[in-house]
């Protein structure tokens, strides 16, 4: 028979994972802005959202972190790494288009070079998701393939049951059954079932956006600049995305000694593909929207077979002129015979 | 005629005459209460302007990016009242001649707005001035109320709370029209005189920079405020810088086109109680 988790069990569950180590992780709104943070008990949970303004990548890939502690001597270099940090966790609440977002950059993430830092905490996180029973109009997943329901990334998808009491359980992976055999006994045998998730309407064909994408007579086209005339090149849109992975190495310190960090990065930057010579490739605005559209729908498939995009909707819900993925491949649907 | 209807027949007539070779307005969003900035530059394409009081973005950073004016062509844009001190300070710090800029200017009037009469920068010159006289600067907003009464402490911990949401995006630099700079010094990076790591000290590093670099000059149209994807409320900052320019230096920014810079340029009786 299916199981429910009883919202009124969650502080239990909390405890029982705490207690075998665990950090527990969940959308909380701190400072008016909401965001995957650890807590203590289960009213800091705002869970009652469309979705969190920051994704989970941070959780995975940080903004800043330090890499290598370095000193120069007359004769030698002294280095110490940093290790990525251990610990396991538990993140409740994600939001399906945010799993899937991290499932997408796994991939990559291990690809000529297995990166330590994202996998270590990649094999210690459970990814508990709850599907979405609502939607903004900014939500695009099911343009992308998948759905407000989708379990790619999930180790758990929490179905809700009418009246916020509860979740159905879904056991998507070993790692998610493990940590849901601790709270075995705070479950409850059910026939409830679901609040059907949220519809989302479908908002461009991709499959024919790729085609005109892929069509190299497409890549100076008139097109980019035009869509691209207003944006003013901030970094909003890249660091919002849970599936944007791109970062910088900074030496922070003096001649002497410092640190090395990796820092988030973006492609809408200028400075992103300068050259040391000062020739820039991508000079213009309209270069590097290309760029970040061409990487998502036709690059990154080309090499993974994955779509760079999750859905989640963030690169157009927050940019400051109401540019973003969906507006593009909607004006590019529009060019299509 | 409602000023959107007047407005887009003026655009189609110096759109057709070839006065202006684009204009640079609004048009709806993605969602009916969204409006975003729209290029236009043929006459058949003017019905696509909206305006109305959800019009709040200062557009004028567009005419000092790519090279927009270089081909001495002029180019009409629909400001605001603290868009219109914006050119006034583009022009006065060399960014611009405002000679190319075609005005049209609007202003909110309870839940509406109303038009401003003149088209070039200098004909606003009155008008601007009556905003000096009676500062729209509210120092009645709660939050700056319960800043001021914080001790230096409490309001250090306040920044720090909000600095650590920034994540060097740098919305608010882009989406303001002062960030004009080629290469913004935490851009320069032979040798990187900022550190661009988005940690307390790189945050705070970057946040009191633009805050110091826009003292005298931030018009508090609220571009970055809006921008920020984090809510750190960054017109706070600048409320206090224009509160600070105003009582120190009698300076209100964007004033004229002749307006010098007021950390650029002193006068003999400038106050001087910053020298122990």
């Amino acid at each position: 028979m299916p199981k429910i988790l009883s919202a009124d069990k969650l502080d239990n569950c909390i405890e029982r994972w705490k207690s075998s180590g665990n950090t527990v992780i969940g959308p909380v709104r701190k400072s008016n802005i909401s965001a995957y943070r650890p807590v203590e008990k289960a009213s800091e949970f705002e869970l009652d959202i469309v979705l969190p303004d920051l994704s989970i990548k941070e959780l995975f890939f940080p903004q800043t972190e330090p890499i290598l502690k370095y000193a120069i001597r007359k004769q030698a270099i002294d280095t110490t790494e940093f290790l990525p940090p251990s610990g396991k966790r538990i993140v409740f609440g994600a939001r399906p288009c945010d799993a899937s977002g991290v499932a997408i950059d796994d991939p990559l993430f291990g690809w000529d070079y297995r990166d330590e830092y994202w996998f270590q905490r990649r094999n210690e996180t459970v990814i508990v998701s709850i599907a979405c029973v609502k939607a903004d109009d900014f939500c695009m997943c099911t343009s992308l393939n998948l759905a407000p329901d989708s379990t790619m990334g999930s180790d758990i998808l929490l179905r809700p049951i009418n009246g916020g009491k509860g979740w159905l359980v879904e056991e998507i992976t070993d790692r998610g059954r493990d940590a849901f055999a601790s709270i075995a006994d705070l479950l409850q045998e059910s026939t409830e079932s679901p609040v059907p998730p949220a519809a989302v309407p479908e908002k461009f064909n991709l499959e024919a956006c790729v085609e005109w994408l892929k069509n190299p007579e497409n890549f100076e086209s008139r097109f980019w600049k035009e869509i691209s005339v207003r944006c003013i090149g901030c970094a909003s849109c890249t660091y919002l995305c849970p599936t944007c992975h791109c970062f910088d190495i900074q030496d922070e310190g003096d001649t002497y000694s410092g640190i090395r960090r990796k820092n988030w990065d973006s492609c809408s930057f200028a400075l992103f593909t300068m050259h040391t010579s000062g020739h820039n490739p991508r000079s213009t605005q309209s270069a590097r929207w290309r760029q970040r559209i061409m990487h998502k729908f036709n690059y990154f498939p080309g090499k993974f077979s994955l779509n760079k995009c999750s859905g989640c909707g963030r690169c157009s819900r927050q940019c400051p002129v109401d540019m973003g993925i969906t507006e593009t491949l909607q004006e590019i649907s529009k060019l299509l015979p | 005629m409602s000023i959107e209807v007047q407005y887009r027949n003026r655009a189609k007539e110096l759109l057709s005459n070839g006065e202006v070779k684009l204009v640079v307005g609004y048009t709806g969003g993605t969602t009916p209460e969204r409006r975003r900035p729209v290029f236009i530059s043929s006459a058949e394409q003017v019905d696509r302007l909206v305006l109305d009081d959800l019009c709040i973005a200062n557009l004028s950073g567009y005419l000092v990016t790519e090279s927009l004016l270089s081909d001495e062509k002029s180019v009409a844009v629909f400001l605001r009242p603290e868009g219109i001190r914006s050119i006034n300070i583009l022009a006065a710090e060399n960014q611009l001649n405002p000679d190319q800029i075609v005005i049209f200017g609007f202003e909110p009037a309870g839940n509406t707005i109303k038009a401003l009469d003149g088209t070039n920068a200098l004909e606003f010159s009155e008008f601007v001035v009556s905003l000096s006289e009676n500062p729209s600067v509210s120092d009645s907003d709660p939050v700056i109320e319960k800043l001021e009464k914080m001790s230096a402490q409490e309001r250090f911990s306040f920044w720090q709370d909000e600095f650590s949401k920034c994540i060097k995006c740098y919305a608010c630099r882009q989406a303001c029209p002062m960030c004009y700079c080629r290469r913004c010094i935490v851009d320069c990076n032979q040798p990187q005189w900022i550190n661009t790591s988005p940690h307390t000290l790189g945050n705070f590093e970057w946040n009191i920079i633009r805050a110091f670099h826009l003292a005298g000059r931030c018009v508090e149209c609220g571009n970055c405020d809006r921008a920020c994807p984090v809510n750190i409320p960054l017109r706070l900052i600048n409320r206090r810088m224009a509160v600070e320019a105003r009582e120190s230096f009698d300076h209100f920014a964007g004033l004229s086109m002749t307006q010098e810079p007021v950390l650029a340029s002193f006068k003999k009786d400038d106050s001087e109680t910053f020298i122990l």
